[in-house]
């Protein structure tokens, strides 16, 4: 009898054990990023602020009673890499939902994998237009990046307020670098017809040699340049064409979007950079224009072990922080419920409130312009004064 | 018909570009002509003869001449790990077949490209010119940076004196014996093991220079390393594999056709690099200089 009572508790535990440690199971999150090569710049720190998020929550209790785990995986900036990637982390690892990819060719392919498997997918730093638009967009992907039409024309409104008509451009010749020197194109000849496009260049990405292009760039004689040479690209680019005395033929009209004046850039660049150009930045610690803002820094300052902490950390922060906000609002780990939850949801991120907007799945991600200048605080240039751009007027 | 002065500017660019890609790939070209190894990983020694010079400008400081100490030092460092690399591992591949020596060398870029991102971390790092050649002339109208300008010369007396070396000295006869017949040379009493490792010396040394050099002019970051070697494998591919002065001329058929291609191809100007690539391929496919391989 005694053994028998024995047998059925042992079984009943077998069963109830495992159902009670179900109810405790973390919420996995997939995170496929680049973590080698040049745009590792960005991936590392971009998932270290998803992970830092991730950390807070988890301290605070989790979300409905579970705690988070965050699985990276590197996506070698690969789009067949960032594939594999997410399906494995879905069929292998169970991943609930995914978070990540940098460029705008991984983007858009895991875009894909999250409608097949029917998954909800933020991506928080590709910005090609192609990933929201009409005909590829899906109940299942939202994007808390900037995109290229927001990036091309917050530049274009502020070169329209410059005393210059003869404009020329130079980009990258692949779908990031096109896409956003079109929407500056458009929006400056609509905002300012007198303008004229002078010229073009379109080195390939990841160019190493740009004196033939500036050379040809300059022989058209523009009086103002803008630039998508993002990243690490833009050391190159800039050294060289500070060389060849370009900044100062245009009389710094030139603004590099593609996050030129990120504190990493600037900061790698010390004085060589072309200080009195215009750039923008995702995020940059010296903004503190809110309280929030002011503690993000901070939290993330001791996260990093960095006296001037990434700014690129934001774009994996407050991409989890949005499919948080989403599981809360929807009661549940479902995606189609959590993808419900994310129409025109607004969240308070530490750079401002922001939506995404039910028609495009698009945040209204802005990003903080500004001319560079020199800081006696700080041993490289930073944005002053830096304002954040707010597309919400010019989206459509 | 396009302004005079941009002609010239663009030709000096195209120079310009061509010495560097001369200094990378003739460490290439020489490997493979006396060692017979396509040495995939020449690439990331001149990535890190950047890093390196990027260290030791760090810990020298800037200030007139520290910067061409920090070049030597950065090329003399990668050519002694070179020579490390070649005594430990790469003699084992003499006489192998191909593909593991393209295997191999290839796991020597993803091993060494790592490890030099455990020490540098994946953040750009940049160099300053050195201080006595941040200005700039103006020639006929172009603007020539004073630094590139110093490369322009330095690339030929580089050529200039690697060609006395090989041609005028006892142990340049000993390298070209190399290339031909290793046996008989070593019958002779040559000590051809030693002459290997020297030879290896010196093309990291070459590939070193050249990162440390370019460091100026761009980032440095990771996989500068097979970025580079494309382009110097399209180089000796053009001039000959194996053959100095075909790397010479291969270089600068390069820099002037990148250059001037996109003026015609605005968008395909590497597309008319290779294109050429591919012509020389067919009509000589042991390169414009270059001898057939037995």
């Amino acid at each position: 009898m005694y053994r028998r009572t024995l047998l059925v508790l042992v079984i009943a535990l077998a069963v109830v054990v495992p159902l009670a440690a179900d109810a405790q199971k973390p919420i996995k999150v997939g995170m496929p990023i680049p973590l080698s090569g040049p745009p590792a710049l960005f991936g590392d720190p971009a998932s270290k602020g998803a992970m830092m998020f991730v950390e807070e929550t988890n301290a605070k209790g989790g979300v409905l009673g579970r705690k988070l785990e965050l699985l990276v995986r590197d996506s070698k900036a690969d789009a067949n890499e960032a594939v594999r990637q997410a399906r494995e982390l879905i069929l292998k690892d169970n991943v609930d939902f995914l978070v990540g990819t940098l460029t705008s060719a991984e983007g858009p392919a895991v875009s894909v994998v999250a409608k097949e498997s029917k998954i909800v997918f933020i991506a928080p730093i590709p910005k090609t237009d192609q990933l929201t638009a009409p005909d590829k967009l899906h109940p299942y992907i939202f994007r808390t990046a900037a995109n290229t039409t927001i990036e091309g024309r917050s530049a274009a409104e502020i070169v329209a307020k410059w005393p210059v008509t003869r404009v020329a451009t130079m980009s990258f010749d692949y779908a990031y670098g096109q896409d956003v020197t079109r929407a500056f194109v458009e929006h400056l000849k609509k905002i300012k017809p007198s303008v004229q496009i002078v010229d073009q260049q379109w080195p390939k990405l990841g160019e190493q040699d740009y004196n033939p292009f500036i050379n040809a760039q300059m022989a058209k004689k523009p009086e103002a340049i803008f630039s998508s040479i993002w990243g690490g690209f833009f050391v190159t680019y800039s050294k060289q064409a500070k060389a060849l005395g370009v900044f100062d033929t245009v009389k710094y009209n030139f603004i590099g979007v593609g996050e030129a004046a990120t504190p990493e850039t600037t900061k790698s660049m010390g004085a060589d950079y072309p200080v009195g150009i215009w750039g923008n930045s995702y995020d940059a610690f010296y903004w503190g224009e809110t309280a929030a803002h002011r503690d993000y820094t901070a939290r993330l300052s001791k996260y990093l072990k960095d006296e001037y902490p990434s700014s690129w950390a934001i774009q994996g922060y407050t991409g989890m922080q949005f499919l948080v906000e989403a599981i809360k609002k929807a009661n549940s780990t479902d995606s189609d419920k959590v993808a419900k939850a994310l129409l025109g949801l607004t969240i308070e991120t530490p750079i401002g409130p922001q939506t995404i907007r039910e028609k495009d799945h698009q945040a209204n991600r802005g990003q903080l312009y500004g001319k560079t200048a020199m800081d006696p605080k700080y041993p490289f240039p930073i944005m002053k004064p830096v304002t954040y751009v707010d597309p919400t007027k010019f989206m459509d | 018909m396009p302004d005079p002065s941009f002609v010239f500017a663009q030709s000096i660019s195209g120079l310009t570009a061509a010495m560097f890609l001369f200094l990378i790939a003739s460490g290439l070209s020489l490997i493979f002509g006396v060692l017979r190894v396509l040495n995939f990983a020449h690439g990331t020694f001149y990535m890190l003869g950047a890093y390196a010079a990027y260290q030791l400008v760090q810990w020298l400081g800037v200030g007139p001449g520290r910067f061409w100490l920090a070049a030597l030092g950065a090329a003399a460092a990668v050519a002694a790990l070179g020579g490390l690399i070649e005594r430990v591992l790469f003699r084992h591949l003499y006489g192998k077949e191909e593909l593991y020596q393209l295997l191999f060398t290839y796991a020597l870029v993803l091993v060494l490209s790592d490890s030099a991102k455990m020490v540098w971390g994946t953040q750009q790092k940049s160099v300053s010119r050195p201080p006595e050649l941040t200005g700039s002339f103006s020639v006929f109208g172009a603007t020539i940076p004073s630094y590139n300008l110093l490369i322009l010369l330095l690339g030929p007396a580089i050529a200039l004196a690697f060609w006395f070396v090989l041609q005028r000295t006892r142990v340049g006869r000993f390298i070209r014996a190399a290339a031909l017949d290793r046996e008989t040379l070593g019958a002779l009493g040559v000590n051809v093991s030693a002459l290997y490792t020297w030879v290896f010396v010196l093309a990291s040394f070459l590939g070193g220079l050249g990162g440390a050099l370019i460091s100026p002019m761009r980032a440095t970051t990771p996989g500068m390393d097979t970025e580079v070697i494309v382009e110097a494998f399209v180089v000796v591919v053009i001039g000959g594999l194996g053959s100095f002065w075909g790397t010479f001329l291969g270089a600068l058929i390069y820099g002037q056709v990148l250059s001037f291609g996109i003026l015609l191809f605005p968008r395909f100007s590497i597309f008319a690099v290779f294109a050429l690539m591919a012509a020389v391929l067919i009509v000589r496919p042991w390169g414009l200089l270059g001898r057939p391989l037995r």
